[in-house]
C-alpha cells in the first residue's frame, strides 16, 4: 500500500497501520424525532467523493486514536484540505 | 568449450567447478555462470521451444527479457535460466517439447502458422461448440510454457524487508552508482538496487575508455568499490525492482546467495525520492527468423565473451544500428571471433574511431544495410543482408548473427509510477512527458551514451534526489547541470522499424509467438492501437511483458496505420519481471497468542485449536465428546483456562457515558460488588458482543468482552465516542491478566483452601464480585458467574501469577476430583444451560431481540444515543425475523450437526449448536428459526450435508435443558 497517513500523535506512518473509519458525517443525530430513513442515511449512505474528502482513520497498530484527515480518493494519497475548509 | 580465462572483465571463477544435470547428462560449469551460460559452454544452443509454433529458441538477450531460456530448474518451471546463477547439482529440463529441444516432434507446427492467424482462438472452434472442450485440451497440451504439478511444494525460505530510505537508486550501472555516491555524500540514507548479481551495468564488460583513459570495466569496479565502502549506501545486488507506486513506494525482490538466510527476499522501500538509472536494453531487429538460435543481441554476444569468457560463435555477421554494436564487433574480433561483415542500418553518423578500428581489422562495413533473413533450420547458417530500401541483397555464411536495431530505455519504473509517456523524436525513445514527483532519470535512459556524461548525469540525479529529500545542494545541482550540458548529449537513434520483409516469420514478440504478419492481421481487423493489438495478437502478454516487443510494437503500429499521432507504448504492470508468489507470500505466518499457562495445559494433554488469534485447549482426551470432562464439572469440579477473555478497565469522569453509549443496558445500575451482564450491538442492532461490567470505584469500571471481540473493543468504544471529546481512559488488560474458571459443585471447597475470606453463598452470592489476595500475595478479582450452569468462580489474576494460582488450585482440588476441561466441554455445558455464544448462536444479521436478550435493552436511555438502539426500536416491530429456540431431536441417538439447515420447501433456519447431553441423555441444542416455527412443539425438518435425501427431525422445546431454575449455579 502506497498510502501514508499522518497521525496527530505518531506522525506520518505506513498506511498498513491504520483502519479506515469512513467519511466524516458528523456526530450521531439525537434519537428524539429521528425517522428510520434519516437514521439509515446517517449509518449507510456515503458521498463517495472522487477527489479530496475528510475521513476518519484509526491508528490500530499505533497509539489507538481516531482522527480525521483529508485524502484524495482518486490518487489514494493524503491531501491538503480544499481551500473552503482551511 | 575453452573459456577465455584471463579477461579482466570476467565475472566467473574458472577455478571453481559447478555441475548440473541436463537431459540425463552431467555438465560442468563454473562459479559465476548462469544456468544458461553453463549450458552454452557445453554446446547447448537450443534451450526450448516456442509457445505456438514450437520453434527452436536460444540465447538472445542474456537478461531474461523473453521466455527463450525459460527452463525447469530443480522442479520449478519457467525459471529464466539466463538470470539464474548456477548452483552445484542443479537439475535442468527443457520446456514445451515433445521429445527434446533439439528434436521436437511438434516442430512441424511452425509450418501450420497459416492455421493460426491473430486471435484464432477467439474465432475458430466455437462451432460446433461441442468440440471446443476437446480442442482446448489438445491446444493446452501442445502450447504453453512449463508445467507445474498440482501438488508442487515450493522449497526455500522467503523473507521480507520493509525499508525506509531518503534516496532509492534503481540500477547499479555507472550512472546509478554515481547517483548513489552523490546522494550519500550529503548524508542521506541511500538504497541502491541492481538486478544483475554484480554492479557495473553497461560499463562492466566494455574495454573502451573514459576521457581520462580508464577502461570502462575498471571504472565500474572503482565506483563499485566506493559504493561498498560508503556506509550510508545500502546495496542490494541481484535485486530486481518489480513495482513502483505513488508516494515513491518501491518494491523489489532479492535473490539470495548461498550464504544468505533466504532464497528470495521481498523488499518494500518507502523512499523520499527515487533515481531511475535502469539504462537501456536493445530494440530487437525485425527480420525473417530473427529469433533463430544463433541470432542474438549485441549485449548478449559481448557479455558472453567478456563476462563469461565464452565466444558466442565462430563466424559472425553483425546487423546493428548503434555505436555499441560497432564497438562490440571490434572487441569480439580482438577476442578471436571471425567477422564476415558488419551491416549498419545508419547511412551516416557512426563514431569515426570505431569505423577506423573496423577498417584496420579488415572487417567489411556496409552502411545503410540490414539483415533480412537468417537461414538454417535449427541454427543460423547463413544471413541475407540487404540495403534498407530492399533493392540489393547479399548473403554471408555465419553461425552467429548479432542483430540489434538500437537501444531502448528501460522505462518500466516510470510507467509503473504512472508517468504519461511521450516519444522523443531525436533518440526514438519513449520517455515520460512529465516526470513523476521526486523521481529523477540518470544515465543511458536519458539517451546519452558518452561514458563521462553517463557518470555526470548520475551525479546530477543523485544531487537532485538528495535535495528533494531535504538536503540543500542546489548550488551543486546547478554546477553539475552546467557540466553535463557541456558534454555530449543524447545521440540520434536509429529509426528503422522493420527490415524490408513481409514478416510472416519476423517475430515481434517471442513469448507469444507473435509475428509482424499477425500484428498486421490484428490491425486489419480493426485492433489498430498498440493496447488492442497487444491483447488480440498477444504481443507482450508473456512473462517478459514489454521486454522484446515494448518498443517495436507502437512503432510498427504507427508505421502500418500511417498514423500521424505520437506512438504510445503499452502499459507494463507489476511485477515488472517474473517473481515467485512464494516471494510475495514471505514467511508462512502462523501467528497466534498463547495463554499464560499454555505449557502446563499442553503437559496435561491439551489438544489445541486456533480460535481467533489464540491457541486454546479444546479437549483433554482423545474423546471428542468430552464425556468425562463434562460429567466431572457436573459432579465434582473442573478448571478451564479462560485467559482469552477480553478484559478492560475504563476510568475517568466520562467513563460511564462511554459505557452507556456502547452497552444496551443502563450501565448506571452497575454496582460495586455486583456484576452486570450486558451486550453491545452495532448500528444495525445486530448483537456483536456480551460481557460483564463491574464498578470498582467512582468513575472506574472493569469489564469483559468475548474472546473474539477483545481486539476491536478499544477501537469500537473510541469510534462511537469520537465526536464527544469525553474524558475517559481505556486500558486493554486482556494479555495482562489470566482467567481461571473454577466450576462444579465442589468449587467452593477448593477455593476455600487457598483464600481466607468468607466464601459462603451469603457472603459471596451468585452475581457477586469480590477482590482478595490468594496466599496474601496474588491480587485476585473473583466473579461468581454461571456460564456452565454450576457453582462457578471466575478468577482474574495477573498473567505472571496464572501458573501459581493454577497449581495451587490443582493441589487444593485433588481431594475433590478436580480436572481440566476444555473449550468443547464448556461449549456443551453452557449449551445445556441455554447460554449463548455470540458467533455460534448468532451471525451477522442476528439482532439482540432474535437471540432472546431483549431484556438487556433499556429503552429509556435515549439521551445516551446508544449504538444500535434506533435500529432495535424499528426491529422490535419486524415480523419474519429468526428467533433462537431450544430443539430436541426425535431420535436422541442422532444429534444434528452444527450448522445443519432447517427446511421445508425452503430454508427456514439452521441449527446453531447441538450435542447429545450426557446429563439427560437427550439430543438437544439451539437453533435460529423463522419466528413462525418458534412455537413449542413445532416439528422441524433438518437437512444435513451429505444426507442423501434423508431428513432428520426435531421439535421445538423449552430451554434451558439443565437446571431450569438455576439452583445449582446459585447454590
Amino acid at each position: 500500500m502506497a498510502l501514508t497517513l499522518t497521525c496527530p500523535i505518531c506522525g506520518k506512518r505506513n498506511g498498513y497501520e491504520f483502519r479506515f473509519g469512513g467519511e466524516d458525517k458528523g456526530p450521531r443525530p439525537p434519537e428524539e424525532g429521528l425517522t428510520p430513513g434519516a437514521w439509515c442515511d446517517y449509518v449507510h449512505m456515503n458521498n463517495c467523493t472522487a477527489g479530496v474528502q475528510k475521513e476518519w482513520w484509526f491508528h490500530r497498530d499505533g497509539c489507538g486514536s481516531w482522527f480525521t484527515t483529508w485524502r484524495d480518493t482518486t490518487r489514494n494519497l493524503e491531501a491538503e484540505p480544499p481551500e473552503a475548509n482551511k | 568449450m575453452n573459456r577465455l580465462n584471463q579477461l579482466p572483465t570476467l565475472r566467473i571463477d574458472p577455478a571453481v567447478n559447478h555441475s548440473l544435470t541436463y537431459r540425463g547428462r552431467t555438465y560442468q560449469g563454473v562459479a559465476g555462470d548462469t544456468v544458461a551460460t553453463a549450458l552454452f559452454a557445453n554446446g547447448v544452443r537450443i534451450f526450448g521451444r516456442s509457445l505456438k509454433y514450437h520453434r527452436p529458441r536460444g540465447l538472445y538477450s542474456l537478461d531474461g527479457e523473453c521466455s527463450n531460456t525459460c527452463m525447469e530448474v530443480d522442479g520449478i518451471p519457467n525459471v529464466r535460466a539466463e538470470n539464474t546463477l548456477l548452483e552445484n547439482g542443479m537439475t535442468v529440463k527443457e520446456q514445451n517439447v515433445k521429445g527434446s529441444a533439439e528434436r521436437d516432434w511438434l516442430g512441424f507446427m511452425d509450418k501450420l502458422d497459416w492455421m493460426m492467424p491473430a486471435g484464432f482462438y477467439y474465432k475458430i472452434m466455437h462451432k460446433p461448440a461441442a468440440i471446443w472442450p476437446m480442442a482446448m485440451k489438445q491446444i493446452r497440451k501442445a502450447a504453453g510454457l512449463g508445467i507445474i504439478s498440482a501438488d508442487h511444494k515450493m522449497k526455500g525460505r522467503y523473507d521480507e524487508q520493509f525499508l525506509k530510505a531518503e534516496v532509492t537508486v534503481i540500477g547499479g550501472g555507472a550512472a546509478g552508482m554515481a547517483a548513489a555516491l552523490a546522494a550519500a555524500q550529503s548524508g542521506r540514507r541511500v538504497i541502491l538496487l541492481e538486478s544483475r548479481p554484480h554492479l557495473g551495468g553497461c560499463f562492466d564488460y566494455r574495454v573502451s575508455t573514459t576521457s581520462d583513459g580508464t577502461p570502462l570495466h575498471e571504472r565500474a569496479r572503482q565506483l563499485a568499490e566506493k559504493v561498498k565502502q560508503t556506509t550510508n549506501i545500502r546495496l542490494f545486488e541481484h535485486t530486481s525492482m518489480v513495482g513502483a507506486y505513488n508516494n515513491n513506494l518501491i518494491t523489489a525482490f532479492q535473490v539470495g546467495k548461498a550464504d544468505d538466510g533466504f532464497t528470495e527476499c521481498y523488499i518494500e522501500i518507502r523512499s523520499d525520492s527515487v533515481v531511475v538509472a535502469t539504462g537501456c536494453i536493445e530494440r530487437p531487429l525485425l527480420f525473417d527468423n530473427n529469433e533463430r538460435p544463433g541470432v542474438m543481441q549485441v549485449g548478449c554476444a559481448h557479455r558472453l565473451a567478456r563476462t563469461y569468457g565464452l565466444l558466442p560463435g565462430n563466424a559472425a555477421v553483425f546487423s546493428v544500428g548503434h555505436n555499441p554494436g560497432l564497438e562490440a564487433a571490434v572487441d569480439l574480433f580482438d577476442l578471436g571471433l571471425k567477422i564476415n561483415c558488419v551491416a549498419d542500418i545508419r547511412e551516416d553518423g557512426q563514431d569515426p574511431a570505431l569505423l577506423l578500428a573496423l577498417t584496420e581489422r579488415k572487417i567489411p562495413v556496409l552502411k545503410g544495410w540490414v539483415a533480412t533473413k537468417a537461414h538454417g533450420s535449427k541454427m543460423v547458417q547463413k544471413a541475407t543482408l540487404c540495403t534498407i530500401d530492399g533493392m540489393v541483397k547479399r548473403q554471408f555464411s555465419c553461425d552467429l548473427l548479432v542483430a540489434s536495431a538500437g537501444l531502448t530505455p528501460v522505462s518500466g519504473p516510470f510507467i509503473l509510477a504512472q508517468a504519461i509517456m511521450g516519444y522523443d523524436d531525436h533518440t526514438g525513445y519513449f520517455l515520460p512527458d512529465q516526470l513523476p514527483e521526486k523521481m529523477f532519470p540518470a544515465g543511458r535512459i536519458t539517451g546519452i551514451n558518452d561514458p563521462d556524461a553517463i557518470e555526470t548525469s548520475g551525479r546530477l540525479a543523485g544531487l537532485e534526489a538528495a535535495s528533494a529529500a531535504g538536503a540543500d545542494l542546489w548550488t551543486k545541482v546547478a554546477e553539475t547541470r552546467n557540466a553535463l550540458a557541456a558534454m555530449p548529449g543524447p545521440e540520434r537513434g536509429c529509426k528503422l522499424v522493420i527490415a524490408p520483409v513481409k514478416g510472416r516469420k519476423s517475430f515481434i514478440c517471442f513469448d507469444e509467438d507473435a509475428t509482424v504478419k499477425s500484428v498486421k492481421q490484428a490491425i486489419d481487423q480493426g485492433f489498430d492501437v498498440p493496447e488492442l493489438v497487444k491483447r488480440f495478437a498477444g504481443v507482450g502478454l508473456g512473462p517478459g511483458q514489454g521486454g522484446i516487443p515494448g518498443h517495436n510494437l507502437p512503432l510498427f503500429v504507427a508505421k502500418y496505420t500511417a498514423s500521424k499521432e505520437t506512438p504510445k507504448p503499452t502499459t507494463v504492470r507489476p511485477p515488472l519481471v517474473p517473481a515467485f508468489i512464494a516471494t510475495y507470500a514471505g514467511y508462512n505466518h502462523h501467528m497466534f497468542k498463547r495463554t499464560p499457562i499454555h505449557h502446563s495445559q499442553k503437559a496435561d494433554g491439551g489438544i489445541f485449536r486456533n480460535i481467533g488469534v489464540w491457541q486454546r485447549a479444546r479437549y483433554f482426551t482423545a474423546d471428542v465428546d468430552c464425556k468425562e470432562e463434562i460429567l466431572n464439572v457436573r459432579n465434582n469440579v473442573g478448571m478451564l483456562d479462560a485467559s482469552t477473555l477480553g478484559k478492560f478497565r475504563i476510568h475517568g469522569p466520562d467513563a460511564l457515558k462511554a459505557l452507556q453509549r456502547v452497552y444496551v443496558s443502563d450501565m448506571g445500575k452497575a454496582g460495586k460488588d455486583r456484576i452486570k451482564y450486558s451486550a453491545m450491538c452495532n448500528d444495525d442492532g445486530c448483537v456483536i458482543d456480551d460481557g460483564v461490567v463491574v464498578k470498582r470505584g467512582e468513575n472506574d469500571y472493569y469489564f469483559t468482552t468475548s474472546t473474539g471481540r477483545a481486539g476491536q473493543t478499544a477501537e469500537w468504544i473510541r469510534y462511537h465516542t469520537r465526536y464527544d471529546n469525553w474524558d475517559f481512559h481505556l486500558v486493554n488488560l486482556t494479555d495482562a491478566m489470566g482467567v481461571i474458571n473454577l466450576s462444579g459443585p465442589n468449587a467452593r471447597k477448593v477455593l476455600t483452601k487457598v483464600v481466607d475470606i468468607d466464601l459462603s453463598n451469603e457472603a459471596f452470592p451468585f452475581s457477586g464480585y469480590r477482590e482478595f489476595y490468594i496466599q496474601d500475595t496474588i491480587f485476585t478479582r473473583a466473579l461468581r458467574l454461571g456460564f456452565v450452569g454450576e457453582l462457578s468462580y471466575e478468577l482474574h489474576v495477573p498473567s505472571s501469577y496464572m501458573q501459581a494460582v493454577w497449581d495451587l488450585l490443582t493441589e487444593a482440588g485433588k481431594a475433590f476430583g478436580i480436572r481440566n476441561f476444555g473449550v468443547e466441554a464448556q461449549n456443551v455445558l453452557r449449551m445445556e444451560k441455554g447460554h449463548i455464544i455470540l458467533g455460534q448462536e448468532s451471525e451477522q444479521r442476528t439482532n439482540l431481540l432474535d437471540v432472546g436478550l431483549g431484556f438487556l435493552w433499556d429503552r429509556s436511555k435515549t439521551v445516551a444515543r446508544t449504538v444500535g438502539a434506533v435500529a432495535l426500536r424499528q426491529a422490535a416491530n419486524d415480523t419474519g425475523r429468526l428467533t433462537l429456540v431450544g430443539i430436541r431431536m426425535e431420535d436422541d441417538a442422532r444429534p444434528a450437526r452444527d450448522g445443519s439447515l432447517i427446511v421445508d420447501n425452503k430454508v427456514r433456519g439452521y441449527v446453531a449448536t447441538m450435542r447429545r447431553s450426557f446429563t439427560s441423555g437427550e439430543a438437544v441444542g439451539m437453533a435460529l428459526v423463522e419466528s413462525q416455527l418458534a412455537g413449542a412443539g413445532t416439528r422441524l425438518e433438518i437437512f444435513e450435508d451429505e444426507c442423501n435425501g434423508v431428513r432428520i427431525y426435531a421439535r421445538v422445546v423449552p430451554m434451558p435443558f439443565y437446571d431450569p431454575e438455576g439452583e445449582r449455579m446459585k447454590s
